[in-house]
């Protein structure tokens, strides 16, 4: 293979001098969700290209860094020590006034996450795709599409060796929440204030939590409103602590948001910050329109995001794998048609699309409730013995407690 | 749009809420195109205040 021999080259950064000018397939953004549709064409047997603006992946982190471990599996990926750095198995939800939810997989045949490090996994998810032939482009700068008789016919951007050009015959938008490769194609993926979660981390040492085990989370207008606090152990006193307030109703930063939550958590005001991070995480639910004429967006770019959550490794590289997978096809039929690459979007769709529009309802329910309701369902959920980490599950327990809110949650169930 | 690239983290948020598509962000800097009418969405979103 022709990537094979040239890796090392390029990613120390001198992509431009073997670069060639025409590709089957461009990959916009290296992150999961492009390093994986750049693997998974490669693999398929497209010419691939991957482009970040980025000298170095993975940083900065915009993430909280948790995963659950079923993507790992559905992908083959064996979780290693040197990114995937605790295992968890439980969670803990504390409402406003701080009734506390504890759930715990089963020991046995418990469903299991991890709390990453997404500088070394985003890095290592990148040389897999090299070492499957696919080519890359650190530190390169894309700043718009080429036309060709009115389709997209490549990219062209700024890199290490200044202006350059690609032909591609598909180009895969991966580029983020900030994406723009979409928006250039015509696509609409603008946010607006209640689409987006400006989020703020910390990485702090020298804090206390319940268990490594355990992901906890943190509702109420104060703490964060619109959004969520988290604390997600990795290692024996070493955790991110960070938070998400939704555009809409945040009135101060994140950042300010962060101060205040950690000076008020005795286990974590005696921590020091070891890093800094901030990022916006995409809540609106997953753009309609995902692929156009040589063109399909994944990851963030496409909104592939668990509204609920925020969680968006996961589909991120569910989608990105099915892309991959559906360009390198379609470049080797010769169809790259709007139509043709419309596979991507029915088969995303099936794996995720029904997922993502019931978190996405399960998020503006909860929006709808106050501090004083939430403590109301956490009182409700507080005594129920758990034995998985399920929205359903909790759901039933709600409705059965209180009938009345089976009309707020309807369509949930 | 102005930045202060001392603050600015380059988490792109600011180009995610751009109504315009005004913000090129690479991977030294942020900052604003031609197509910027200062309509202040930047400003608002921007999680660590780095947008004056």
């Amino acid at each position: 293979m022709h990537g094979l021999r040239r890796v090392p080259e390029n990613l120390s950064g001198r992509g431009d001098k073997v670069m060639e000018d025409k590709y089957d397939v461009v990959v916009v953004g290296a992150g999961p969700a492009g390093s994986t549709a750049a693997y998974s064409a490669a693999k398929n047997g497209a010419r691939v290209l991957m482009v970040d603006r980025r000298r170095e992946l993975g940083v900065p982190v915009q993430c909280g860094e948790a995963i659950a471990e079923d993507i790992l599996n559905e992908l083959g990926i064996k979780p290693d020590r040197r990114w995937a750095v605790n295992r968890t198995n439980a969670v803990k939800i504390v409402s406003p006034s701080g009734i506390e939810i504890r759930i715990s997989e089963k020991k046995v045949t418990g469903k299991v996450g991890y709390v990453l490090n997404r500088k070394v996994f985003d890095k290592f998810l990148a040389v897999r795709a090299v070492k499957a032939g696919a080519e890359a482009m650190i530190g390169s700068y894309v700043n718009g599409l080429v036309f060709k008789n009115g389709r997209i016919g490549g990219i062209r951007g700024v890199g290490l060796d200044g202006k350059f050009e690609v032909a591609a015959d598909v180009v895969i938008a991966a580029d983020g929440v900030g994406s723009r490769v979409a928006r250039w194609a015509g696509l609409n993926t603008a946010l607006r204030f209640d689409d987006i979660e400006t989020c703020a981390q910390f990485q702090m040492v020298g804090v206390d939590f319940e268990s490594l085990s355990m992901l906890e989370f943190y509702l109420g207008s104060r703490i964060s409103p619109g959004g969520y606090a988290w604390v997600f152990p990795k290692g024996d006193d070493l955790a991110n602590v960070g938070l998400g307030v939704l555009g809409s109703r945040a009135e101060r930063r994140p950042i300010e948001y962060l101060r205040d939550f950690v000076s008020r958590m005795p286990g974590l005001s005696k921590g020091k910050i070891v890093e800094v991070n901030v990022g916006g995480v995409p809540v609106c639910g997953p753009i309609e329109e995902t692929v156009g004429d040589s063109l399909m967006v994944v990851g963030d770019a496409a909104r592939q995001v668990n509204p609920l959550t925020g969680g968006g490794i996961d589909s991120a590289m569910r989608a990105g794998t099915i892309a991959g997978e559906v360009a390198a096809k379609a470049v080797e039929e010769g169809d790259t048609s709007k139509e043709r690459l419309k596979e991507y979007e029915r088969r995303w769709k099936e794996a995720m699309g029904k997922r993502l529009t019931r978190y996405l309802k399960a998020k503006e329910i909860l929006l709808g409730l106050s501090d004083g309701e939430l403590d109301k369902l956490a009182e409700v959920l507080r005594g129920v013995k758990f034995d998985r980490i399920s929205l359903t599950d909790m759901l039933k327990v709600l409705v059965k407690a209180n009938p009345k809110l089976l009309w707020k949650l309807r369509g949930l169930l | 749009m102005e930045v202060d690239s001392s603050l600015c983290l380059r988490c792109g948020a600011c180009v995610s809420i751009c109504p315009v598509d005004a913000i090129e962000a690479t991977d030294s800097y942020v900052r604003p195109n031609e197509r910027c009418t200062d309509c202040g969405a930047c400003r608002k979103i921007c999680p660590v205040g780095a947008i004056k």
